[in-house]
Order: C-alpha cells, then structure tokens, then sequence
C-alpha cells in the first residue's frame, strides 16, 4: 500500500477486517438478496434512524478510514474511522447515501429500511473511470482517445527525491528518465518517445496545476524543478502522443507533463507527520591504483615515482557517508464549500562529496471555496519553496581523487590537507573554493470556474510563477597555493505570468455526448541574470561572501559586471471537441493556433491540429461475453510544434563596446575607440519546428482487470529542425547561426508495452506485478550536413575533438569517431583506414553507436500482507553505449609514468608506448547497458492499538527505503547512467561521461504518523 | 442572470486588454548602435580589423604552430597536471597534428573572424564621411590580405569575400598568392606612413610585399621537392627592402633586448607589432611561457610565475655553440643578457624591488631569483629582496634544483621540469599580476633586422650575391653594440643565412615558414623524423569541414589529413 506522506494509511489490524469486510459483505448481499423489495415502499416513519457499516476497497477488502458519507441532497454527513466504520442519524424519508473517498469512484446507496450497510468502494486507480487530466479539462481512463499515462501518487518511486521526474523514472512506457549525474538535484534528462530535436530543448512540457512552467534554468546549478515538494503530488499524466498534446500547440512536440497536487475533500480532516533520514556512499569507486599497486606500475612504467609512503584512497578522502532528513507536515479537509490542503516540507540533503548539500524547504496551500449556489468555484493553489545548494569543486574533487598520488598522505602532520603544490591536493581545493545557491521560488495560480448554464462552465486561470536565484561562487585567498581570492555573484529572476480564459460546453443527449472547449492563453517570460565580482582578497577567517567589501582589487578588465534580460510572450487560441456514441465510439478533435514573440512578422503564428478516434470494443454485443472486461482500439494523428529557441534569433546584432577582442588602439593615447561588430545574425524568416505524430493503441483489462495493459505504436517526424549552423563559409561576422534546416527529418517510432497483473487473496496477501517495454527508433534523414557535430571532448589537449555526430540513417546521440584498431611496432595507436587512402584522418570517422537505448524495460512489484508491504521497482536499458571521456582523458599510459594515478585500464595493452596519446576514439566507448534495482521499499503498519495509542493516532507506519542498491553493468565508470552537457552551439550531447557527480546508493528510514 | 453574465464578458474583457498581443518582441538588454559621430564610425569600423591581433599571436595559437613545429621549440609533457594536453603539443613538433586540434582551431577561427571584420570595415567605411575612412578603408583591406596571407601559409587556402551577404570563394596555391598580392599593392598607396608600429603603414605593407615575395616559390608550388625562386620576385624583395631601409624611418637597436621590452611600442626598429596595452588587450603570454613554475619576475606579484612551457630544441642551441666554438655563444649580445649579478657574483644576493629584473635570452643552467615562502618573498635584513638559487618548490620537489638542461625530449628523464633550455625574449611585465595577463610589450611581425636579412637572402638567391648578403647581415650585427657587437661573418651562403635568421629572429613566429623555404622543414631533430612534404600547411579544422558539409565540395580537408 501506499507510503506516500499524505496518502490516506491504511487501518491497523487490516487482515482481520478484511475477513470481517467479506463477511459482512456476504451477509448484507445475503440479506438484501432475501428482502423483498416491496418493504421499501411500505416503510415510514418520521424520526431519524441510524444508519451503520463500514466501507472497504472493493478490490482488497482493506477497511478505509476517513471516507466521506454524506446523505444525498443535505449538508448532513460523517467520515469513516480509523476501520472504515461509520454511523450516521438519517432523517425520515431519506433514500439515499453517498460514499466518497480520494482514489475511489463515489458510489449512491438506496437506505430503504436497511439500518446496517456496508459499502465495498471501486478504486478508481483500477478502474476505467480513474481520473486522467488532459489539459484544460480531465477525461476518464474510458473516454480518453490519445495516449495518456497517470500516475498516481501511491505508485511513486519513493526515496530521497529532488525533481518530479524521479518520481515517475521507469513507470511509463516511452519515457525515458535520465539523470545527468548522482549530485542532490542534479538535472534529470526527461525524453518521451525519443528525442525530435538535435538540440537542447528536447525537453517535454510541464504543467503544474492548470499553469505551464517555462524550462528555463532559475540560476545556480540544480534542476529548475527541485522546488517541489514530491509529498505534495497527487498525480503525474504524461501525455505522449500528438493527439494529446497538440492542446498545447508549440509547446508539444516532446511530450507534456501534468502534475496535479493534492486536494483536500469535503466532510474529511487528516493530519500527516512524516519524518525519515537517510543514509548514503559512493555506490561504486573507480578502480584507480592502490598505493602499492601504484608504486609497482610507475616503476614497471620507468616513470617518475614521487613515494612519499602513505597510502591514501582519495576517492574516500573527498567522499562521505552523506545524511539527509526529511521532515513533512501535511493537512488537509474541508467542508461542504470549501476545502483545503496544507503541507511543510523540509528537505536537509548532504551530497556523498564533501561539502554538498541541498536544503529544500516547502510550503503549499491549496483551496478550494465554492459559491453563488455552487455556481462559481475558486481553486487557489499556493507553493512557496526556498532552496539552498552548496557545492564544491566537483571536477576539481573527482578529477583530482582519482589522480592523485595515492602514496601522498592527505592530511599533513598538523591535521591540515597536505600540500603538494605543482598537483592540488583535491582537499585544498574543496577548502577554498565553493559555490551556494539559495533560490525562492513561488507559484500561485487561481482559477475560478463559473457555470453560466447547466451545461456551459467558464474558467479563467491567472498564474504567476516567479524565482529568485542568488549565486555565490568564492574562492578564499590563500598563502599557499597562492591564490588572491575571488567572489563571483550571480542574481537570477524569472517571471513567468499567464492568463487564461475558456469555456467548455457539455452536451448529453441519448447515446451522444459532447464536449466542447474553445479558450484564449497568454503568457509572458522574463528571465534576467546579473554578475558582479571582486578580487583580491586578504587572508582572514571571513568568508568573500558575507563581506565581499574586503576585496581591494576591481577593474573593469577582471570584474566587468554583466547580465541579459529576455522577454517572451506566447499568445494561444485553442479548442478542442469530444463527441462520443454509445459510450462506445469515441472522437476527439483539437487544435491550437500559437502565437510566439521568438518568431519574425511573417511566422509569428503557428496552427497545431490533431484528431483522435477510439473503439470501445469490449462493449459490443459480440465481445460482451469474453474475458475482456475492458478492449478499447485508439488511433490519432497530430501535429505539435517544439519553439525552443534562444530569444531575438530575428533580429541582427550590432554593437559597439571597448573590449580586449573589438577594440585596438589607434594612436599613442589611452582612451580606445568603441569596436563595431556584429555578434548576431538575424534570421527573420525563422519559424516553428514542426513534429507530426501518428500513434495506434490497444488498451485491455482481462479477468475482471486482473490483467491489464496498453500496447502502443508510434511514429513521430520532426520537421524544419531548428538548429545553431557554423556557416559553410568561415568568414562570418558571428560563427553561427540559426535556422530551420531544409528537408532534414528526425523519425521517431516504436511500440510501447505496458502489462500489469494483480492478485488478491482471500488471507490479505496482495501482489501487484507491472512492467514496461518500450522500443524506439530514431533515425536523421536528409541532413543537408555530412555530420553536424557535439558533445565537444573534455581534459586537456582534447577539447576541440567532438565525440557525438549527427548523420544520416543514424540515430540522435550517435558517437562518430574513430575505430581504435590496436598499436602499431612503435606502440603507438592504429585506427581503420575507412577510406582506404591509406591516411588514419577524421574522414574516417564512423557511426559507432548511439547513446540512446534501442530498448528500456521497467518492473515494478507491489506485495502487501498482514501490515507489511514491499515495493520493488528495476529498471534497464540496453543497446545504448556511453563515452568514458573520464577515462579518455585521465586513464591513459603517458600519465600514469608522469605519475597521475590511473586505473589498470591504462596499462591493459603492454605494447603501448608510453608516448601514446590517446585522442577521441571508439577506445573509450563503451557499452552502457545496465539492469538497476532502483527502488525498494519496505513498509510496516503498525496497530497503535497495540501501543496504547488508538485514541489520537490512525496510523503509524514504519519503512525502509532502498535507492539504487545495485547496478548490473559492463560499464567500468562511476554509473551508465549518466548525461554530462557538452553540448555544441546549442546541439545537445548525448551518453558523454566526464568527471560527473558520483551516484550515491542509499538507505532510508522513515516514520509516518496520521491524525 | 444578466449580471454574471455581465461580471464575466467584464472579467473576460479586463484579462482580455492585459493579454492581448501583437507579439513584437521586445528586446530589453541590448541594441544596435545608433547615433555614433563619424569620427566614432570610423574608428569603431577599424579598431574590430585588428583586435583579435593579440589572441591571434597567443602562445598556444600562432606561437605554437610556428614555433613548436620547428627545431626552436618543443614543448614536452612536464608531468602532473603541466602541459600533457593528451599530446598536441608533442604532435605538433612531430608534424602529425590533426584536424581536431584545439590551437589549430583557434587561430583558424580569429584569422577568419578578422577577414570577416576586414569585409564589414571595407564596405562600411566608404560611406562614413570622416578624414581618416579613406587611410582606414586602405588598413582594412591590407589587413584583409594579410589575414589570408597567414591563412595561405599556414593551410593553403584563401578566402575571396566582397560582400558580407555572399559566400567566399575558395582560393588555393598560386591563385591565393596571386591575389594577396594584387590586394596588398592595391592597398599600399593609400596607406599613411607614420601611424605605425601598431597599424598597418606604408613600411608594414613594404614588409609585408617583401615577406610575400620571398615566399612566393613556396605559395605557388607547397610541395615541389625544391622551390624555383623567380628573380622577379627576388627583385621585388629587394626593392621592397631597399624603400624601408632607404626611408630612413627605422633604425636597428643597439640594445638588442630593448626590441622586446615593454615600452617597445617607440622602438624604431619595429615596423609593423601587435600593439599590445595591459589597461586594454595585452597579455604576458610570450614572457611566461618558457619559464620555470618556480622564477618569480616580479616582486610586486607573488602569483606571477612561469609555467615550465616550451623550450629550444639541443639542436638549435648547437647551432649556436658550433657557430661561436670555441667561445660561449654569450659573445652574441642576442643570446643572452644578465641582468642578476648573483649568476657571476655569489654574493650580490640582496636586490631592491627597483632593481631586480630577470635574465634575457635563452637561459641555461642554475636559475637564481626570488624566492618565495608561503605566498610571500622572502627579504634581507635591509629590507631589499633575496635572492638565491631557485628549487621546483611549487612543483613539490624542493630538491631538485631549477638548473635547465640542453637535452630535452619525450622521454621520461628528458622531459622533467629542467629540462631544455628555456627563452626570455620578451621582457616580464611588471604590471602582470598573475604572470599571464596585463601585458604591455608589442609583439613583433616585421622588424628592420627582419628586412636586412629578407634583403640578403635575395640577393643570394637570385645571383648568389653573397658579397652583398654578407654586408646585409653584418650591417645588423655590427648594430648590436650594447654591450658589445657580435664578431663579424665573413663568408656568406644559404646556410649561414638560414642560421643567422635563427640567431636574429628565434622565438619570433617565423621559423616554421622559414624552414620550408630553406627546404629544411623534412630535417631530422629531437623527437621530430616526419618526412612528408604535405605537412608543410596544417589541416583546415574539423569543425570547419563539418560545418561547410552541406555544400558538397566547397571546403576540402588539404591533401595528407
């Protein structure tokens, strides 16, 4: 069962009650099955008469505590306790109970002149009639035509969680969740169905709560999306095909996001306290020398053995058990009219490297008020969350504990980190340099919906989204290293505003249903960063950062003050109309018409349709009587549009300033006139990339929903690709430029497969097993370009080699390098000679692989018994490879004789001179398939009956969290899953490994309390 | 009914005005500039031209790949963190440099940023109604042929561009040396004479002219076994050399290392520099380099310090010894200059701040200087600096002395922090805070000593007139009186020429096109044994190929990469 912090718990004791619930299920069946109905009618009576009985999970028989039972057409009401027992007075002539409860399909009971009546409530989680939220509106599971994937809160991944995407990672097919490296909020690569761009901002649409969030960075380091509050989340709809998402127009072509938070419910009131602290390491060290298997390399190497006879594992020098607390207040209830839900969050998170931490802080109120005869209903939600992050030196820390010396000590004899100043001993670095973020961000959106007629409802949404980032980056003067000392600050502020207004119409008439939405949006971004810095610190125990007045050094040349301001604006027209026949045949048309500020006069609009249709079959006649309890065929074709663009691409650039690279002096004075350059070139005639997507699908629910699934095919073509261009000719007055790239086409296709099975027994034992496979193609076709380049190579020497290029008939992410084919007589590297001119150069470049995975498969199991529940959860992926450009870069020959430690990878070929440099190749590439146990969770509920305290507290439940408790891998670096940015001119890069925050595997221990 | 009908048409109308949009995107943080005088158009056009001059002549950008290819310079791994750049560096001497290297890619890059910001001035400055856009419009297209003159020599290629909207043409070989030189004539009468060293002058361009035509036979046939120099061409350089020479507007230093100091900028033997100001666009890029982690040339500055960088190859210092044997090469004012008593004088080790200057020149063995303990020099009891024998103290090996040694190579031994004789050429800043920025000095492309030897190098080629070159050659050494000339030569030849050119202009960017005219760029020294005629220019940058791709043949890789 759930461990969500504000999930509704389950009752202690549950396996009893379930015996009990069944019985008592029975036996009410029994008896109304034996009641004649005419008793009914013949019944009357003027005084209340009560009512009693308990509510349980249809599915499961589990009791449900604090379900709502309201008598039809009165403010009279009571919730369930803690067994899911109720007992409510109702009046004379009363016929009908209504039973609600979160997650469950609300269900109408006839009194008659029954006094005890118990109620088994259908999940709605299980059932055709779960909510999906669509944009704009919400359907069900059984009308929904386009593929949507919900995922409600009890399903999260569970654990330490900075993002929302973590929380879904591995439960959707065609979603593919990676994260850039193992720092506390470090950015999570979030692709559905396959990246259609080659360019950075293949990222999908977020929405929270009805207000689109701009993907913006806030400043500092950590994802945008760190700032909320993963206990706050109800449910997470992935929209993945066109048909879905082409309500948002230009902004849907790589997927949309919905997260909904969590609402309080009538007649309910619950208070959570949830506390949990977890534990965490460097899940797998490089396998660099150890101190005397060092000496004996170096030495076997004839290099330079500098023994200064420690024997230190830096990687364990710089890395630590890491602690994070979490600490979580939530409360939610209400009344007939108004209802609410409250939480705080706080998050204190230490990174597994010395010195990092992330402190996350959250407040959210959310409210619901309704009015004017339950005409007019005012949603507000509020989210405040401050953020802290703290981090070190992180390339400086790996870089230098899996390089160093390891027979220099650490620390020197009075405690201080040892110095040896030609090398830096990762420790001084961590001492002197850090970087700290402190970010507020709030978001409040209210949206009041008026119902103008019973069947036309107008809603207006106006949102506001606004951070504020403050970065110090400090480096402390010091003696020895010398160094003056340094204080950068960075102040960020976005501000996204939007106003929405729309009318939906409902129409049901007969067998047809229709639904209708036609609205306006406009947003507006603002984003502006500013810098300043000063220099020249002294050497005292102030810190730059709480007096960067100390600095006595400040010119223009060092500290020149900078900064940008960008205004977009986005202004929409959509509609979108569902019409459905018998329940049974199922239509969906939409379009939006958006508008953006990015693009020239002459492409400022954007017309973005799609259609949907689908085929309840297991509600033919013909179907009626098989196992299917649910077969629906769905098929839709769409067009989205992707617009993420840097700002003023249509306008020309033209500047003049006095700086090192524009100006000159022209005589013998001082004064130096102002350069006139040209930094950007205008494309006016740039527009929207355009991505049209088909899908078809099959869902089905076997053995009474026992078993259930999706299979989905998909195709996706991306066209009038955006791209920054290095003209062919090099004399340019900019190096770049953006365009739409004529012809070129990225195809993304695949099936996607999503199966579940669960199974209740009679004695409480429950088992939920569910998986995922997705298989994707992705292929560049008609590319003007014989390869258009990125992931730009890191460490010295090699920093203008790229490692990823994009050609045609291979997919995005490919690596395009040379094929290492061994050494030659003097030891030195042999590539192949593809041409056959009888020169190794980069004309001999091949598609070497691809960093995109051809399958990714997920399981997710859920046991339940007597209190305890298990969630397990694996994911993999394979036919994806990763580029070890730590290794490329630190693990070759020349510098282990120089005496840089290295791993045994740089001595694995003896023939190799040691005078070998080791340039980008297919050497360093490596497969990058991995099999992870991601998620593991233990649950126990405990009775507080048992402890005496039955009175006050619901629920206490006891968990232990795994997180990335193993990794089965080939690959030998720190974790295959790993995506550091070395984008090109904009064209992101894919499975490039270099220096990244090391992954932590980590254990948590949690305590949630229910009032 | 009618009121919330009302309310709503109102609220719909109130958020209505506040969203609607024409969408015309407003640009906040920057504009286009407008309103500048004439006199501010004009110079804003020019003053772009030259700018990237100094990252151009960067010591990793155009001082590496005409340096470290050569046998006067080589750059090893020093170890640790220094230097080791995954071997480029070692490549680069060993002529197998790719097409992904970075400093390749970086000069590529400036050189054609420039010729783009020569086409912007070249098209702009005819309409600015100002004095001086005439002289200016003539820099910029002198500049623009300059531009691809280093393009041609370096890769081969050319690039023709009138208007900035159309697409370059392509020049290679004969046909690029062709047009540089109608661009250079073309621009050389409108040229000032007296707005050098930093600007392109009448004498700059002469310079330019003769360099072109001495390298002619290279540039119209790179990979011919032996160049066919034209007597024409001869001719030319040495009519080009005689208008300079005979102006009577340059002189020859008799200080010899005054010609790299930091106020060098009024020095008459520079005719054509790369102004360089600490306040605006100066690096001490070129003083650092060679020098040792552990030389502190500035008490001032405890963080500026060299980097152990590249060093002369031992057959070039041979050149040296065997020219003067039995006599130390110091007979040569050009070799070497103390400036610290201590390396004669043990006892002269208390030095003012005011006095202290580093040794110039190629510096060999035991290296004195400052001394620097926890971040601070340490003084004498009179409060002047100490100054003693230096030790690889920022290198963690205290005891190992920074004594430079001849050999250097790529092996373990011969490539260690001593290792190679190191060059000073040009003066330490005294403003460089940190040892690589804030420097002051103009950084030399043609001097008089340059023109003098051009002259006699055609003399010898185009009649063997090793009378005349003789007198050329001694005319600069018996200039070099500070603190005692050179001895005189006595007999003169392509050789002798070629190693007198080493000895004048070593560490000057010179030496890799110098060798290939002397055809001595296929030779044998240190590390370096590649033989292949078609290393002679460098590959165009991958990027560049990759990024032309999309039109089929335009930008083709050069022959060997």
């Amino acid at each position: 069962m759930a461990t969500n912090v504000y999930s509704f718990p389950l009752p202690p004791n549950f396996h009893r009650w379930t015996v009990v619930c069944i019985l008592l299920g029975l036996l009410a069946y029994a008896a109304q099955a034996k009641s004649p109905v005419g008793n009914l009618s013949t019944r009357t009576s003027v005084a209340d008469v009560t009512v009693t009985g308990q509510v349980t999970d249809e599915a499961t028989g589990e009791a449900l505590a604090g379900c709502s039972v309201v008598v039809k057409g009165s403010q009279r009401g009571t919730t369930t306790d803690a067994n899911g027992n109720y007992r409510i007075a109702v009046p004379n002539g009363t016929t009908t109970l209504v039973f609600g409860f979160i997650g469950f399909v609300s269900q109408e009971v006839v009194v008659g002149n029954r006094t005890a009546i118990n109620v088994g409530l259908k999940s709605s989680a299980s059932e055709l009639n779960q909510v999906v939220v669509i944009g704009y509106g919400s359907t069900t599971k059984r009308d929904m035509t386009g593929s949507i994937k919900s995922i409600k809160s009890a399903d999260f991944n569970r654990g330490i969680i900075n993002s929302p995407e973590q929380l879904i990672q591995g439960k959707i097919a065609g979603v593919n969740v990676t994260s850039a490296s193992g720092e506390p909020g470090s950015n999570q690569t979030i692709t559905i169905r396959g990246p259609g761009g080659i360019r950075s901002g293949s990222t999908p649409l977020f929405v929270l709560d009805g207000l689109p969030l701009d993907n913006s960075s806030t400043g500092g380091a950590t994802n945008p999306l760190t700032f909320l509050n993963p206990g706050d989340i109800e449910s997470i709809d992935v929209l993945k095909d066109a048909s879905a998402t082409s309500i948002y127009g230009a902004r849907g072509a790589n997927g949309v996001v919905l997260i909904t938070t969590k609402k309080g419910k009538a007649g309910t009131s619950a208070l959570t306290l949830s506390a949990s602290l977890g534990v965490s390491k460097l899940a797998r060290p490089l396998n660099v020398f150890s101190a005397s298997d060092y000496r004996r390399e170096v030495t076997a190497l004839g290099g330079v053995l500098d023994d200064r006879g420690a024997s230190t594992d830096w990687q364990r020098e710089v890395t630590r058990t890491a602690i994070t607390q979490n600490y979580n207040i939530g409360f939610n209830g209400g009344s007939q009219k108004l209802t609410y839900f409250g939480s705080v969050g706080v998050q204190q998170q230490q990174g597994i490297l010395k010195n990092s931490q992330l402190n996350r802080y959250t407040g959210r109120v959310n409210v619901s008020q309704r009015m004017l005869e339950d005409r007019l209903t005012l949603d507000v939600n509020l989210n405040a969350a401050y953020t802290d992050n703290q981090r070190p030196p992180i390339g400086s820390l790996v870089g230098g504990a899996i390089s160093a010396n390891p027979t220099y000590p650490a620390y020197d004899s009075t405690g201080a980190p040892f110095q040896y100043q030609g090398g830096t001993n990762p420790l001084i670095a961590l001492k002197l340099n850090k970087d700290v973020t402190a970010t507020t961000r709030v978001i409040a959106n209210i949206s009041p919906s008026f119902k103008i007629l019973d069947n036309l409802v107008y809603k207006l949404n106006i949102g506001l989204d606004y951070s504020n980032a403050n970065q110090d980056v400090q480096s402390l003067a010091n003696a020895v290293p010398q160094q003056d000392g340094r204080l950068d600050s960075y102040y960020n502020t976005n501000r996204n505003t939007l106003v929405e207004n729309y009318f939906t119409y409902t129409l049901n008439r007969g067998s047809h249903n229709l639904t209708a939405l036609l609205g306006h949006s406009y947003q507006k971004f603002f984003i502006q960063g500013r810098n300043w810095s000063i220099n020249k610190f002294p050497i005292t125990p102030v810190e730059p950062i709480y007096n960067p007045g100390l600095g006595q050094d400040l010119t223009l040349a060092n500290n020149q003050p900078g900064g940008y301001a960008i205004q977009n604006e986005l202004q929409s027209f959509f509609g979108r109309a569902t019409y459905n026949f018998k329940d049974r045949y199922l239509l969906t048309a939409t379009v939006r018409a958006d508008g953006s500020s990015k693009f020239g006069s002459n492409n400022k609009y954007g017309i973005f349709p799609s259609f949907s249709a689908g085929w309840r079959l297991s509600d033919e006649n013909f179907l009626k009587s098989g196992p299917f309890t649910d077969l629906k065929l769905r098929a839709g074709w769409g067009q989205t549009g992707n617009q993420e663009i840097p700002a003023k691409i249509t306008q020309a650039l033209y500047t003049a300033q006095v700086s090192g690279t524009t100006s000159y002096p022209l005589n013998n004075s001082n004064s130096y006139p102002a350069g006139i350059s040209y930094t950007r070139l205008a494309n006016p005639d740039i527009q929207w990339e355009v991505s049209t997507q088909s899908d078809v699908g099959l869902d089905f629910a076997l053995f009474n929903g026992a078993l259930s699934g999706s299979v989905d095919y998909f195709r996706k073509v991306s066209e009038k690709i955006l791209l920054q261009v290095i003209p062919a000719d090099p004399v340019q007055p900019a190096s770049t430029y953006w365009t739409n790239v004529p012809d070129m086409r990225i195809t993304n296709q695949g099936l996607e497969l999503d199966l579940n099975y669960r199974y209740a027994s009679q004695s409480g034992f429950r088992f939920d097993i569910g998986g995922n496979v997705t298989f994707i193609n992705n292929v560049v076709t008609n590319s003007p370009y014989s390869v258009i380049t990125s992931g730009s190579a890191n460490g010295s020497g090699l920093t203008s080699a790229t490692i990823n290029g994009y050609i045609n008939n291979q997919p995005i992410g490919t690596f395009f390098l040379k094929e290492f084919t061994g050494f030659d007589e003097k030891g030195m590297s042999t590539y192949r000679d593809v041409d056959g001119d009888g020169l190794v150069t980069d004309k001999d470049r091949i598609a070497a692989g691809s960093a995109l995975p051809t399958k990714q498969f997920n399981i997710n199991t859920n046991l339940a018994y007597k209190g305890f529940d298990l969630a397990i959860n694996f994911n993999g992926i394979s036919g994806n490879k990763v580029y070890d450009n730590t290794a490329n870069a630190s693990f070759y020959k020349l510098r282990l004789s120089k005496g840089l430690n290295t791993t045994p990878e740089a001595v694995q070929y003896s023939q190799e001179s040691i005078n070998n440099s080791a340039p980008v190749s297919s050497r360093f590439l490596k497969d990058g398939r991995f099999f992870r146990l991601n998620n593991l969770a233990l649950g126990y509920n405990l009775n507080p009956k048992a402890i005496g305290m039955n009175r006050w507290i619901n629920n206490i439940r006891l968990s232990v969290t795994g997180q990335n408790l193993f990794v089965i891998t080939p690959y030998n670096g720190y974790d295959p899953e790993v995506n550091g940015n070395q984008a090109i001119n904009g064209v992101v890069s894919y499975g490039i490994d270099y220096l990244a925050y090391p992954k932590a595997r980590t254990v948590i221990v949690g305590l949630n309390l229910t009032f | 009914m009618k009121k919330t009908l009302l309310s709503i048409l109102t609220a719909v109308a109130l958020t209505g005005t506040y969203s609607c949009t024409n969408l015309a995107e407003n640009v906040l943080d920057e504009a286009s500039v407008s309103g500048l005088s004439n006199q501010q158009l004009a110079d804003g056009n020019i003053a772009p031209v030259y700018a990237l001059l100094p990252t151009i002549f960067l010591h990793t950008n155009y001082f590496a790949v005409q340096e470290i290819s050569t046998d006067e310079a080589i750059l090893p791994y020093r170890g640790g963190t220094d230097w080791g750049d995954n071997g480029i560096y070692l490549a680069l001497h060993q002529h197998t440099t790719t097409s992904t290297d970075p400093n390749l890619l970086n000069t590529w890059n400036n050189l054609v940023q420039s010729l783009s910001r020569s086409v912007s001035a070249i098209n702009a400055l005819p309409t600015i109604k100002d004095g001086s856009a005439q002289v200016y419009l003539a820099e910029a297209r002198g500049m623009r042929a300059y531009y691809n003159m280093m393009l041609l020599d370096l890769f081969g290629i050319v690039f023709v561009k009138e208007d900035p909207q159309s697409t370059s043409t392509v020049l290679r070989g004969e046909a690029g040396y062709n047009y540089v030189l109608s661009e250079l004539l073309a621009a050389e009468p409108n040229l000032q004479t007296t707005v050098g060293p930093g600007r392109l002058s009448k004498g700059a361009a002469w310079g330019l002219l003769a360099r072109l035509y001495l390298n002619g036979a290279v540039y119209r046939n790179r990979t011919a076994t032996s160049f066919t120099f034209q007597s024409a061409d001869m001719d030319k350089v040495t009519e080009y050399c005689d208008k300079i020479i005979n102006s009577g507007q340059y002189k020859l230093a008799s200080d010899y290392f005054t010609i790299f100091n930091q106020d060098n900028h009024t020095n008459p033997e520079l005719i054509f520099a790369v102004d360089q100001r600490a306040e605006l666009n100066g690096t001490n890029r070129l003083a650092y380099f060679s020098l040792s982690g552990d030389q502190f040339p500035i008490p001032a500055y405890p963080a500026a310090n060299g980097t152990d960088g590249p060093a002369i190859t031992p057959d070039f210092y041979q050149s040296w010894a065997q020219a003067y044997s039995p006599k130390d090469p110091t007979v040569d004012p050009r070799f070497y200059r103390q400036n610290l008593s201590i390396y004669t004088n043990p006892a002269d080790s208390c030095v003012s701040a005011a006095n202290f200057n580093i040794n110039r020149g190629i510096l060999r063995g035991q290296q004195y200087g400052l001394l620097r303990v926890n971040g601070a020099f340490v003084r004498c009891p009179d409060g002047n600096y100490k100054v003693g024998k230096l030790f690889n103290v920022t290198r963690n090996r205290p005891t190992l002395a920074v004594n430079f040694t001849e050999q250097v190579n790529y092996t373990v031994a011969g490539s260690d922090y001593n290792t190679g004789y190191r060059v000073e050429k040009y003066e330490f800043s005294k403003k460089s805070t940190s040892g690589r920025n804030l420097g002051d000095a103009d950084i030399s492309i043609i001097r008089l000593a340059d023109v003098y030897l051009m002259r006699a190098e055609a003399k010898l080629r185009k009649s063997n007139d090793a009378a005349g070159a003789l007198a050329d050659v001694n005319t600069v050494r018996a200039a070099r009186t500070f603190p005692t000339a050179p001895p005189a030569l006595t007999s003169m030849s392509l050789d002798l020429l070629f190693r007198e050119r080493g000895f004048e202009l070593y560490w000057e960017m010179v030496r890799r096109t110098d060798m290939i005219r002397f055809g001595k760029y296929e030779g044998t020294w240190t590390e370096k044994t590649n033989t292949d005629v078609r290393k002679r220019i460098f590959p165009i940058p991958q990027t560049a190929i990759d990024g032309a791709s999309n039109i089929p043949g335009y930008l083709t890789q050069n022959e060997g990469y």
